[in-house]
């Protein structure tokens, strides 16, 4: 029986792919699709590059299962980006554990965990007496904040020019450029506002708003990251606002708007319900996400 | 729990990786994760009946989980119970090798249920599991019940395969092809520690020697489409073969005279399994559908011997024994489940199973008949609310119409379940 076992394993390596097919990135959410397609546009139309998005773009990134289909996709590809500290703990692992594919292994050329080399925003349990809960690594949600995309884009450019030595400086260049084009929107879109404007979070995600444009985050409906509101922890917020100017109630569509409508009826906030990943994954959808979220604030007139 | 050597170095070898992975800590996939899942259980049999299905009361187990005087529990005692807690160590070695070691514990008593290593670094899709590990046959087999969406296993696996499914000291070899669908297959070559499928009457006196290992090899493939972001199916198909069984001993006596008599031989079996997902996109799996269902089959090819008086010790031996006739025992069982999320953290399920609707069993003494015995049916029904994401709350409500005497049966398990430390990602 032994025998027979080995002779199966001795056997199958000479089924292995072939040579002169395109390098497979294949990354988590549409916003890193836009820098990857963004960046190495010419690369995809001559199809020398093939692009796979795993989270469709309305889902939370946080709880997604560990698809047959994502083991299939990192199983094939050259180059895994991802967005780390922990935003796709609960299913990449079990993934990339499985996909019997050691070139996207941590440490290797094809694998690219954006946050590890990010400023992160803290998040309220990086330390203190709640550490250790979903955002301990800090707030995994960089996507929602252009400023630091456009520091991505340029970690994600050195990357792939790994894979395409010969088009590394218009990798780099293209990167440039898109950088600039991130930082010109945020500011853009950031000078329409009325400066000052103060909003609550559902989750520890849009809170990066306050990065880069004038407004100012001042709580969440979590009580903690990943653990639902309380009926006790809206009670408070409502006690702790009830006296202050107002302000407005921020979540992710995906979220339950219960916890916003509470709020509305109690203190009369406008409560805004935002898309978190851009529907297509290249620059004109993030551009209007980045739109989209500054619409949820007050436009000088 | 831990009877041969092989494990005990086995053990050793996964705690020595968890320890010298903790060394390397500053490599990216050396964390060391540890959880504890601990379960807490009230058990009510609301009327009683038939206990055992007809034809699977005692199918070679060498240890009797079920009567609660050795090894940790898995059947239900009536009111409070520990249920099935679980202490997993989970390691990396740099980008080489994960590791896993995994205890099962009650109140008394502690077993070492998995204890592996896994490649990461094998090239062309092929990874190499080595140790004591779950067997990835079907689909339950190789989840630990706080992923189950029941509070008990499957009469299938439990009846076919054990107490802990088919759980077993040796190596796995897979490769995923390197297809744009999801493909795996996979072989399994295992000692066959005497479990329900490669049962071992372990009677040293009368059965000197067990064949040399490795006695049981599965094979396994499993093959998922991408379906986009709302549908998610994996289908299944597994097999496998234990080259020594060994069940039915009995000694017993004609007038004065000592005589010994047991079924050898061995048994295989075949399998398919499915789960389909529809994932809502709502918060706290609110609108999100799983439907699992497996059906295994068994077969064992057996003969009849009677043992050989020996003069030296003046007992009789099964070992080069008089063969009688031979007979195929066939039983198989399926079950059917569907899980859905009605409210935000709320779900409730419903499960359907079968046990023997093929039952051709031995019918015991020095007969070489075959009973065909009725099949035995359950039913389940379990509401489950999920207050946070590492705790759920589970009522279940079990109809038993098992084959035999004493009709059927109703039950009532409440689960709480609890998973503390580093709650590690679920494969699908
Ligand atoms: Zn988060």
């Amino acid at each position: 029986m032994l025998r027979l076992f080995l002779f199966f394993i001795a056997f199958l390596p000479i089924l292995n792919a072939s040579a002169g097919e395109p390098v497979r990135v294949v990354v988590t959410t549409n916003s890193l699709g836009m820098l990857v397609n963004e960046i190495a546009q010419p690369l995809v139309e001559q199809r020398q590059l093939e692009l796979k998005v795993l989270a469709s773009p309305g889902r939370d990134v946080h709880y997604l299962d560990a698809r047959p289909s994502f083991m299939a996709a990192v199983r094939r590809a050259d180059l895994l980006i991802d967005t780390g500290a922990g935003l796709e703990e609960g299913w990449l692992p079990a993934i990339t554990a499985n996909a019997a594919n050691p070139d996207i292994n941590s440490g290797q050329p094809g694998r690219l965990s954006l946050a590890a080399s990010l400023q992160l925003r803290p998040s309220i349990t990086t330390t203190g007496p709640h550490a250790g809960h979903v955002h301990r690594h800090g707030n995994p949600h960089f996507n929602i904040d252009p400023l630091r995309m456009a520091k991505a884009a340029r970690l994600v450019a050195r990357r792939l020019g790994h894979f395409f030595p010969d088009q590394k400086a218009l990798l780099i260049k293209r990167s440039y450029h898109l950088e600039q084009a991130l930082k010109q929107t945020a500011e853009y879109l950031s000078e329409q506002l009325i400066p000052g404007q103060r909003f609550i979070a559902y989750h520890e995600d849009v809170d990066y708003l306050e990065a880069w444009l004038p407004v100012q985050n001042i709580g969440y409906l979590e009580p903690l990251p990943g653990l639902p509101p309380t009926s006790k922890h809206l009670r408070e917020l409502v006690e702790k606002h009830q006296q202050q100017e107002p302000a407005r109630v921020l979540y992710a569509r995906f979220n339950p708007d219960q916890g916003a409508r509470f709020l509305n009826e109690r203190l009369g906030w406008p409560t805004y319900a935002l898309p978190l990943e851009p529907e297509t994954p290249d620059w004109n959808g993030y551009k209007e996400l980045l739109q989209v979220w500054a619409n949820a604030f007050e436009q000088k007139s | 729990m831990i009877k041969k050597s092989v494990q005990k170095s086995l053990l050793a070898l996964a705690v020595g990786v968890a320890s010298g992975s903790a060394v390397a800590a500053d490599h990216g996939n050396s964390d060391v994760d540890v959880s504890i899942i601990l379960e807490g259980l009230f058990y009510n049999e609301l009327s009683s009946g038939t206990s055992s299905p007809e034809g699977f009361g005692d199918s070679g187990h060498d240890h009797d989980h079920d009567h609660g005087d050795e090894g940790h529990q898995h059947g239900f005692e009536e009111g409070f119970g520990i249920g099935h807690s679980e202490l997993a160590i989970d390691a990396g070695l740099g980008a080489l090798l994960d590791g896993r070691l995994l205890l099962g514990f009650d109140d008394s008593d502690v077993a070492v249920e998995e204890a592996w290593v896994k490649t990461r670094s094998l090239p062309a899709g092929f990874q190499l599991k080595f140790g004591k590990f779950l067997s990835d046959i079907g689909y339950a087999n190789s989840r630990h019940n706080h992923s189950w969406d029941f509070a008990d296993r499957p009469l299938v696996n439990q009846y076919l395969f054990g107490d802990h499914g088919l759980q077993d000291v040796g190596l796995q070899g897979t490769w995923q092809l390197p297809t744009e669908n999801y493909a795996l297959l996979g072989v399994e070559l295992l000692q066959g520690q005497g479990n329900t499928f490669d049962a071992y009457a372990e009677q040293e006196d009368v059965l000197e020697e067990q064949d040399s290992g490795p006695r049981v090899v599965t094979a396994f493939m499993k093959y998922g489409p991408d379906l986009g972001a709302d549908h998610a199916v994996q289908l299944g198909l597994s097999g496998g073969y234990a080259n020594q069984y060994v069940g039915g001993y009995d000694k017993h006596f004609h007038g004065t005279e000592p005589h010994t008599t047991a079924q050898i031989g061995s048994s295989w079996f075949a399998g398919v399994d499915g789960v389909y997902k529809y994932s809502s996109g709502k918060a706290y799996g609110e609108g999100d559908l799983r439907i699992t269902s497996e059906y295994f089959y068994v077969a064992r090819d057996l003969a009849q011997y009677s043992g050989d008086y020996h003069e030296e010790d003046g007992d009789y031996h099964l070992e080069g024994a008089i063969k009688g006739d031979s007979y195929t025992e066939e039983q198989d069982g399926f079950y059917v489940e569907g899980v859905y999320g009605v409210l935000p953290r709320w779900q409730v399920g419903l499960r359907a199973e079968a046990l023997g609707l093929i039952n051709e069993k031995w019918g015991g003494g020095h007969d070489t008949e075959l009973d065909s015995l009725d099949a035995s049916y359950k039913y389940s029904g379990q509401i489950t609310w999920r207050p946070v994401e590492p705790v759920f709350l589970r009522t279940q409500f079990n109809h038993k119409d098992f084959a035999g005497d004493d009709g059927s049966s109703n039950e009532v398990v409440l689960q709480l379940n609890v998973a503390l430390g580093a709650h590690g990602a679920h494969n699908f």
